[in-house]
């Protein structure tokens, strides 16, 4: 049983919708700037990937995102909006379930999707501190009746899709760290490929463009210290850092009988994935990158295929100095023939649990338009980083089949392989 | 569903630390509720919770995980030596995470000076952040640590949400039916009784004799052909869901219970009534979590006589990590002779639910 993509939508720093992506893509622009949602005045990073949007609410939802309005108000009156990724994730749902003419017969789908850390918001803290600087929270009269202010939970941006698609299959939030979007897309497959769904929604949504995440990563020390637009060169000899970005998106999965039957095109066929674990520490993947390589090539022989199969790899590439040539080697040892590889993270930053999907969702680039997506920024080659790596310039080609790469904290990994449709 | 060995296991609870100790305090029909000892929950709607006693013992993953996350990785090395297990190429890891839990201590300072309009929060107090604050809320965190300690090298995923328990059995017992991994470490824990949750479950004691709880639990999986009889029970897990805004509809819980193939849900009869364990005729059921409100329509559908009628009254909700404790307190019941199989089904999130079936075949 072949699985199938018919649909996808995507939230990015370059708007709303496969088309904003997929045309900056092909023009080869990048879109991480100033972060204007909120101050970040003294912050060691103040650039990002971010969604041109500055408040997320109803209206925006309604009118840019296309959501019916019937949930909305209800959402929006539930402040929830304020984790940008509830928003995003419900936008690129929206737009993928559109695009797969998706309505009542389709209520069955399930869900998978990879979200990101629970957000907190600043402006909640200010009313319960008490005077002893101790929190009270049953000080706000408000939190006592769901839903709770304060944070949103880890599964909340899921059960939103579920509730404004009508959504009645199985439901799977995927938190492993940078790695969950493209597991939430190998998760989906294996639902169909094990007869558990016909039809699935899978990808993520995530944002850490918020004062927290972006003060925990900035001291966490892992962004570019250049608050530059660009801050993030991914296989460049000068990287520093990697740059934070926000969005989601999320695909139609369902298998190949099922679209066919309803008379839906697929755009691409989820071939292969496979899933390793470096076991190496936590804040660093290994160096001769072994696992990663295991992955890459679990992914191809599920897939059936062969290295030379593959026309191109949409790489973790985050820019930071030790994960781009441990990625670099395994992709060596796996196309000893060489392969064009590109990553986008330097055009919109890293969308952390949703990277890996969004980065799937450029990988229709090549399929639609005949061209791989280029690498914002990379414009001195770093002998560390022997491939064949896509400068600034997307590169013309057809080709039929491709690898996406997400390597997460910890050390998970996965590669997934697409087809032509 | 074919069902696979469970080769080792351990939890913590705030029935005990020791699955001895938990069987012989449930069957005594002891409760855990007790004054929330984590905060100051007088004002609060509820006061009570069931909280594990004690603290993790103090490892040098102390620096990126917290409580929860260090009594779940406790709790996964103890059944990975139950079991003899060792990590490598065919081990993954596989962790339910039932969400963040703030540690409202770690993050005081820095938000003391914040205006509401978050303006210039750098140097009003973000600046002071700990430099792992963001590892140490990392939802992967244990799942990382434990595969790097353990040389887990195998596929493995960390699911969240109150539902991530059954849905990580799930995907375990998917991966060793599909060949990818030899030994499965499924690990899950979750808690409650923090303020802001508390406050979120809306719970009022005078209402339910439920209270927030938590728990640590964990299973080690591998194939029945290859576990032979190194096997302490086999395990059939399942999650379902349904369009529900609330709980899942008793329609939901029998249908998912049913998908368990073809686990016996006819059980034994005559067993021997205990507090808190009663027998009686019938497969010896466990409900739990908040949407499981509807027992007996739920026992009438699937023609079950019997029941534990829920362990979340002794122990407290225990959200994403109910399925796995469910999995080790009836296991380790049908171990004593008890009868041969029982069910647990678990309902902690909006239309979502968790079924374990556990027999000693």
């Amino acid at each position: 049983m072949g699985c199938v993509i018919t649909g996808v939508g995507a939230v990015s720093a370059f708007g709303v919708g496969m088309g904003p992506l997929l045309a900056a893509l092909a023009e080869g622009m990048r879109a991480v700037g100033p972060i204007r949602h909120f101050d970040v005045t003294g912050f060691p990073t103040r650039v990002a990937g971010e969604v041109p949007v500055l408040d997320i609410d109803a209206g925006w939802l309604s009118a840019v995102g296309g959501l019916p309005g019937e949930h909305l108000d209800a959402l929006a009156a539930s402040g929830l909006l304020r984790d940008r990724k509830v928003g995003f994730a419900l936008a690129a749902a929206h737009e993928a379930w559109r695009a797969a003419g998706c309505g009542d017969a389709e209520r069955e789908a399930s869900l998978v999707l990879a979200l990101g850390l629970e957000q907190a918001f600043l402006e909640d803290f200010a009313p319960l501190l008490t005077p002893a600087g101790k929190l009270d929270f049953a000080a706000d009269a408000a939190l006592s009746a769901p839903p709770v202010r304060l944070r949103s939970r880890v599964d909340l941006a899921a059960e939103w899709v579920r509730r404004v698609l009508d959504l009645e299959g199985l439901a799977l939030v995927n938190v492993s760290a940078c790695a969950a979007g493209g597991l939430a897309i190998a998760q989906g497959a294996a639902l169909i490929e094990r007869g558990l769904a016909s039809i699935v929604l899978a990808g993520g949504a995530d944002s850490m463009v918020n004062p927290l995440g972006l003060g925990g990563m900035s001291r966490l020390g892992a962004p570019s210290p250049r608050a530059a637009p660009d801050a993030c060169r991914p296989f460049d000899r000068r990287r520093d850092g990697l740059v934070i970005g926000e969005g989601a998106a999320v695909f139609v999965l369902e298998s190949a009988a099922r679209a066919q039957a309803r008379g839906a095109r697929p755009l691409a066929r989820v071939l292969g994935w496979g899933s390793t674990q470096d076991a190496y520490r936590v804040t660093a993947p290994r160096p001769d990158g072994a696992r990663a390589r295991l992955a890459m090539q679990r992914a191809l022989t599920r897939a059936g295929l062969g290295p030379e199969a593959i026309g191109y790899i949409n790489a973790h590439g985050t820019g930071t100095p030790l994960n781009d040539p441990a990625e670099a080697q395994a992709i060596a040892s796996v196309f000893p023939r060489g392969v064009p590889v590109s990553s986008i993270k330097g055009a919109v930053g890293h969308l952390m649990a949703a990277a890996g999907a969004l980065e799937l969702a450029a990988c229709m680039l090549p399929f639609a338009e005949e061209l791989l997506p280029g690498t914002a920024n990379h414009l001195e080659r770093d002998p560390a980083c022997a491939i064949d790596v896509i400068g600034e310039t997307p590169r013309r080609a057809r080709i039929d089949a491709l690898m996406s790469n997400s390597f997460g904290f910890g050390g998970q990994n996965v590669a997934v392989v697409l087809g032509r449709a | 569903m074919t069902p696979v060995a469970v080769t080792g296991w351990s939890l913590r609870t705030p029935l005990g630390v020791s699955i001895d100790e938990v069987l012989t305090r449930l069957a005594a029909g002891e409760r855990a509720a007790a004054p929330n000892p984590r905060f100051d929950a007088t004002t609060y709607p509820c006061t009570l919770a069931a909280v594990i006693p004690g603290q993790p013992a103090k490892t040098r993953h102390a620096r990126f995980v917290r409580r929860m996350g260090l009594w779940g990785m406790q709790a996964a090395t103890d059944a990975m030596r139950q079991a003899g297990a060792i990590g490598g190429d065919r081990t993954g890891v596989f962790c339910g995470y039932g969400g963040l839990r703030a540690h409202w201590e770690d993050i005081l300072g820095p938000l003391q000076r914040q205006r509401p309009d978050a303006a210039g929060a750098w140097e009003a107090g973000l600046r002071l952040l700990h430099p792992f604050w963001m590892l140490q809320h990392l939802s992967n965190n244990a799942h990382a640590l434990l595969a790097t300690d353990l040389g887990a090298r195998g596929e493995g995923v960390t699911l969240g949400g109150a539902n991530a328990g059954a849905q990580a059995l799930g995907a375990a017992a998917a991966a060793l039916h599909a060949g990818t991994i030899d030994v499965a470490l499924v690990l899950a824990y979750d808690s409650l009784v923090e303020p802001e949750m508390v406050l979120e479950l809306g719970m009022r004691e005078v209402e339910s004799q439920v209270v927030p709880g938590e728990a640590a639990a964990a299973l080690v999986l591998e194939r029945t052909e290859d576990a032979g009889p190194r096997a302490l029970v086999r395990l059939r897990a399942a999650d379902g869901a349904d369009g529900a805004r609330g709980w899942p509809s008793t329609r939901t819980l029998v249908h998912v219970a049913r998908g368990l193939g073809d686990a016996e849900l006819s059980g034994p009869r005559g067993l021997p009534e205990q507090p808190g364990l009663p027998g009686l005729p019938g497969l010896p059921m466990l409900l739990d979590g908040a949407g499981v409100g509807d027992e007996p329509a739920v026992l009438a559908e699937l023609g079950a006589g019997a029941t534990f009628p829920s362990m979340q009254r002794q122990l407290g909700l225990l959200g994403g990590a109910a399925a796995l404790v469910q999995a080790i307190v009836l296991g380790s019941w049908l171990r004593a002779g008890r009868a041969r199989s029982a069910l647990g089904l678990s309902a902690g999130a909006p239309g979502l639910c968790g079924a374990v079936h556990v027999d000693v075949s």
